[in-house]
């Protein structure tokens, strides 16, 4: 009898796709063993035929070339049946598989890579969405490790059949190097951290114009290791040379400003767990009776404190990929600014906070009405308002960074991030987001200085519109 | 077993001497673990989006569930026990972990702070006579 895919702890109930696999694989075993029948199945033998042989590929890894070959002799959907079964174990099971299934796992995606299979590209997403951020456990840094080699060494057909997940794998990367390259004493650490930096430098310097798939937060996350010397000679290059990334058109770092990044990068820094228990959280639990559910997550995700730093990702999910529906909003749910309100205040380190600060401000920067979504707008100023009376403190130093990114994000192109913020003040009022910005212009308790800045960049903005 | 199971709603359990409880609720909060004789037991405060309880757990149900977990119970009971009146699996019972935080929950009425009577007609039979408390004394509300 076969191995379990997972090692239940006392009192734990067996996941429903564990259990249909091996039914499965019990039902079919005989047939799993050559010379095998040549019979056509019907699609429903074709389905219980795939989980078998997916459970016995898992599970029996000293028969995996035999069950493997069995799988390309039997396929007739281009894997595609076999994909989604994949996507599906790794998304709900992939944290709790036992390491020899986890092994297998790895290696039967990297064959699905090989023969080009239906929907690998999603497989491979669903990988990459289990690397965890600021975990520096040997089980994590393995996933990494197994990744990274997969990338690099499938680059040309992964280039030739599914270029875009290149760029799915460039912008997890990069973000993870942010963590790797800050921690020390970490066993392995440096080898993995140069293969991740060859991998990114190879796909920014060799093939720019996919990356530029991935919009705006390119540079925000370019921007967070420029003290490597490898990435501080390809932001310079950004700033002054961009003709050295051979893309035709691309003239200045502004037209990355200007591309809004499509939502399904920020989900790869999520967790499929940690995306389910924040729709949850933003679409069920009600503001007053929602701490327990707060008390729940922050232990889960966030009590240790190198694991904080995937604030930043779920700031980035919530502002650009979680956008509630006007009934939700109207109704007495938590609302987004709230949550980002109390990840703000769940004792980040400097640099942590100062980036979490960016990536809720981050598309006012550059915002344009014809491209971006007021959605990602809605969080940070309604979160600045609505601590006005208990929490004066945030929205002081919210605003504080919001003039500073202003001042100093980009001196070059400080008209276009003035334009940006001032466009965004606009529609927020225009669309009714907020009634009218009096409420912070005239509170007595709002910094002077603040005040001040504030109403210059509103008459600046009257003067466009 | 979730779908070989009918569940009921934590408002709709009533107290009696039978194993006759299949619910799914999310455990809120743990009390400390104690000595019933040789087996540990420890209280609990569950609920579900209908109502809360206090459940006991048993054995080495103490050390397997903690708050945000979802969890099955199957043929539980829901009786007195030293005059508290409690949620436990029981002998014929079984209670399983399914899941994490995706319940949404309310934490009054609490059956366990209810007063039930026999009823006049079939006193087999409890029913509701006054609320105690409107919430869990044991484990009080968050704020």
């Amino acid at each position: 009898m076969a191995a379990k895919l997972v090692e239940r702890r006392s009192h734990e109930a067996e996941n429903p796709i564990e259990i249909s696999l091996r039914e499965a694989f019990i039902f079919l075993e005989p047939n799993l063993r050559p010379p095998f029948p040549l019979s056509i199945p019907t699609q429903e033998e074709y389905e219980n035929l795939n989980r078998a042989i997916l459970y016995g590929i898992l599970c029996e890894p000293h028969l995996a070339q035999v069950h493997i070959k069995h799988l390309h002799g039997k396929s007739t959907d281009g894997y595609e049946y076999f994909t989604g079964l994949l996507i599906k174990i790794v998304n709900a099971m992939f944290p709790k598989l036992v390491d020899p299934v986890r092994i297998q796992l790895l290696w039967v995606t990297q064959e699905m890579v090989h023969v080009a299979a239906v929907g690998v590209d999603g497989l491979l997403a669903s990988l990459l969405r289990q690397i965890v951020g600021g975990d520096f456990g040997e089980e994590n840094l393995w996933l990494c490790f197994e990744m990274v080699c997969l990338f690099s060494s499938k680059w040309v057909c992964l280039l030739e059949d599914e270029p875009f997940i290149l760029t799915s794998a460039l912008y997890v990367f990069l973000r993870l190097l942010a963590d790797h390259y800050r921690v020390l004493n970490v066993p392995k650490i440096e080898a993995l951290r140069q293969m991740e930096t060859d991998f990114c430098l190879k796909i920014l310097r060799q093939e720019f114009h996919l990356c530029l798939k991935i919009g705006r937060d390119l540079v925000r996350l370019l921007q967070d290791l420029v003290y490597v010397p490898e990435f501080r000679d390809i932001w310079k290059d950004l700033l002054c040379n961009p003709s050295a990334f051979k893309v035709d058109g691309f003239v200045d770092i502004s037209q990355i400003y200007s591309i809004r990044t499509p939502s399904k990068y920020f989900l790869l820094r999520i967790t499929p767990e940690m995306e389910s228990q924040l729709r949850f959280l933003l679409t069920n639990v009600k503001l007053g009776g929602h701490k327990r559910h707060q008390i729940w997550f922050v232990k889960k995700f966030l009590a240790v404190p190198e694991r904080k730093t995937v604030v930043t990702d779920i700031l980035r999910f919530i502002c650009c990929a979680h956008h509630p529906c006007n009934d939700t909003i109207r109704s007495d749910i938590i609302p987004r600014w709230a949550v980002i309100g109390w990840l703000l205040k769940c004792g980040l380190k400097s640099y942590v906070e100062a980036n979490v600060k960016l990536a809720l401000f981050y598309d006012w920067l550059f915002f344009d009405e014809k491209i971006d979504n007021i959605m990602n707008l809605e969080p940070a100023i309604l979160l600045m308002v609505h601590f006005l009376p208990t929490y004066i403190d945030v929205t002081n130093s919210l605003l504080e960074f919001l003039f500073m990114l202003l001042d100093n994000y980009d001196v070059e192109r400080k008209e276009m991030i003035l334009r940006g913020i001032s466009t965004a003040l606009d529609v927020i009022v225009r669309k009714g987001v907020i009634q009218s910005l009096d409420v912070l212009t005239s509170c007595d308790r709002l910094s002077p200085f603040l005040k001040q800045r504030l109403g210059k960049v509103l008459s600046d903005s009257q003067v466009q519109h | 077993m979730q779908q070989e199971t009918t569940l009921q709603l934590l408002k709709n359990i009533v107290p009696a001497a039978q194993n006759n409880i299949s619910t799914k609720f999310i455990v809120l909060d743990k009390g400390t673990v104690s000595l019933e004789g040789h087996q540990k037991t420890c209280l609990a405060l569950v609920a579900d989006e209908t109502a809360a309880v206090h459940f006991q757990f048993w054995g080495d149900e103490c050390d397997a569930f903690e708050g945000g977990d979802i969890l099955i119970l199957v043929n539980g009971i829901f009786s007195y026990s030293r005059n508290n009146l409690l949620l436990r699996t029981g002998k014929r019972g079984k209670v399983e972990k399914v899941g994490e935080f995706t319940i949404a929950y309310v934490e009054t009425p609490n059956m366990s702070e209810i007063q039930w009577v026999p009823c006049p007609n079939d006193q087999k039979r409890y029913i509701q006579q006054t609320v105690v408390s409107s919430h869990s004394r044991l484990f009080p509300p968050l704020r």
